[in-house]
């Protein structure tokens, strides 16, 4: 009877614990490669990249957009017109956007279409043991299949973290313009806000964001198993496990980010 | 130029495909068909309370966190650390607790109907239950979306419930710039009964797009064990915009002309 009960409260929290010590050795494992000559993933690598790009730039671009014009843009533009301080909608932004929803959302939008893509794809080859194979064949999945993933969706990230700030700038013009405040303003407080310190914690941010997403996708996928049921439940505890640890990391990062760098919150 | 028409066609036809799909379902839960399978539905609301509350609740609690420290930091620079409790209860109830609740509600329980209705399809378990004389999209889809009607706006609320309590975990216990009165006095006069009703709403509008867009692909799914992958990765695709479309939609309607706010005349 007790037996019973404490099985059934930790053998979920010992698999699940089991799962993160395996996708650290992973992360390891994949860095390691990544570094130790040969390097034959550059193709690979370049298509991931390619792909990750043309499956997520519109779906970041509309939800960047709509995310700032809505959080942001209209319940902060709101509050401020109340006090006539409209003007200072875009020092508001630099917390809002470059600091928050930039990188979350970048990483929401990653791991949603190209983290879930990678999966799939990943979770089909196993099924189908091509995964096998290739290791009979003498080829390193890892550093054939999970480097080229890592490297391009992280890198991919990071840079995305660029373009959802300018999309999500452009969410915050709109909403300039709905309460029709000039731009000159809006930018005014923005750029002297806004600071080198924000703009890489947003970039490390996001990058990081993007390593998260790519090994657990990835470790998801090459641990698929039970057949056409399989590969649906790895792609869906992929984006779980990759939305909680997003978050959790992003609570951590801008907890130091803020504490380590106070000259960031001081508005100018 | 036609190369460049192919992938808006492709998303036009499938979204009309989906608001058929969409009609049918809502046709099956109100013109109560759905209640002959009704046990069904209530199985289906057990394995929803038993399978996602505690990810859901546990996400809402991680961004009340961040609302939190981002809320306490803000006011303490614009010189009013007293007053953290605007931010907070701005930025949990009305934006940031809808869209925990989407993300988790698109990552957990739409990509599980994909995997789940999509393995139905390809063992060809739903032209089974045709066969038998039972309608499979009142016994699957329509029974999944009345059990989604039926827990999700208890499961909002209490997650709105555990991200307010982060929020003051982070403001009051952790920075600790504002005592707990004075933290609470302001977070409870900066929000009031219907803007927790405005935020509910947003928040079912957003599961009953998941629950749609999860059944439609899991039900067409096809293409042996790939294709069932392929659809819960397309289904997320979908579900993450809408989430985001939805939430602004939800701000401009409910809030975007009256910020209501205890400010002013």
């Amino acid at each position: 009877m007790v037996r019973a009960i404490a099985d059934r409260a930790f053998l979920p929290s010992k698999n699940l614990l089991e799962q993160v010590g395996d996708m650290m050795i992973l992360t390891g494992k994949t860095v390691m490669s990544a570094l130790r000559p040969p390097y034959p993933y550059g193709g690979e690598f370049v298509n991931q990249f390619l792909f990750a790009l043309r499956l997520c730039w519109f779906p970041l671009v509309i939800s960047m957009v709509a995310v700032d014009y809505g959080a942001p843009g209209l319940q902060a533009g709101n509050f401020l017109v109340l006090f006539g301080a409209i003007d200072r909608l875009g020092g508001f932004f630099v917390l809002a956007t470059i600091r928050e929803f930039a990188p979350a959302v970048t990483a929401i939008i990653v791991a949603g279409v190209a983290g879930t893509a990678i999966t799939a794809d990943l979770g089909a080859r196993k099924i189908r043991e091509e995964l096998d194979a290739l290791q009979v064949l003498g080829v390193d999945p890892v550093k054939n299949l999970v480097v080229p993933r890592f490297l391009a969706l992280m890198i991919l990230t990071g840079l995305f973290d660029m373009f959802a700030i300018i999309a999500g700038l452009s969410g915050g013009v709109i909403t300039s313009l709905k309460f029709h405040a000039p731009l000159g303003e809006f930018f005014a407080t923005l750029l002297t806000n806004a600071s080198t310190t924000d703009l890489w914690g947003s970039v490390v941010k996001c990058t990081m964001f993007g390593a998260i997403v790519a090994i657990v996708c990835c470790y998801k996928g090459m641990t698929a198993s039970g057949g056409a049921e399989g590969v649906g439940r790895a792609v869906n505890q992929a984006v779980v496990i990759a939305t909680t640890g997003v978050f959790a990391f992003n609570y951590v990062f801008t907890q130091t980010l803020l504490a380590t760098h106070p000259e960031i919150s001081v508005i100018k | 130029m036609q190369r460049y028409l192919v992938a808006p066609r492709d998303w036009i036809a499938s979204l009309g495909d989906i608001a058929k799909f969409a009609a049918r379902d809502f046709g099956e839960v109100f013109g109560l068909r759905v209640f002959r399978f009704f046990g069904e539905a209530l199985r289906q609301a057990g394995v929803l309370i038993l399978g996602s509350t505690m990810v859901i609740w546990s996400l809402a609690f991680i961004l009340g966190l961040q609302c939190g420290i981002e809320g306490a930091y803000f006011n303490r620079s614009v010189g009013a650390p007293a007053y953290a409790g605007v931010f907070s209860a701005w930025c949990d109830l009305r934006e940031i607790m809808p869209y925990a609740f989407g993300y988790m509600m698109s990552a957990k329980v739409g990509t599980g109907l994909v995997a789940e209705i999509g393995a139905m399809r390809i063992t060809d378990e739903i032209d089974a239950l045709e066969v038998m004389g039972i309608s499979s999209m009142t016994f699957l889809c329509a029974t999944r979306l009345l059990a989604s009607f039926m827990v999700l706006p208890f499961m909002y609320l209490a997650a709105v419930g555990a991200g307010f309590f982060a929020s003051y975990l982070a403001v009051v216990q952790q920075i600790g710039e504002v005592s707990s009165g004075g933290f609470f006095l302001i977070f409870w006069m900066f929000q009031n009964p219907p803007d927790l009703l405005y935020s509910l709403i947003k928040g079912m509008a957003m599961a009953t797009v998941i629950v749609i867009v999860g059944t439609y692909y899991g039900y067409t799914a096809g293409g042996g064990p790939v294709g069932v992958g392929t659809a819960t990765a397309k289904s997320m695709v979908l579900n993450t915009v809408m989430v985001h479309l939805v939430g602004m939609l939800g701000t401009q309607i409910f809030w975007g002309a009256n910020p209501r706010a205890p400010i002013g005349g």
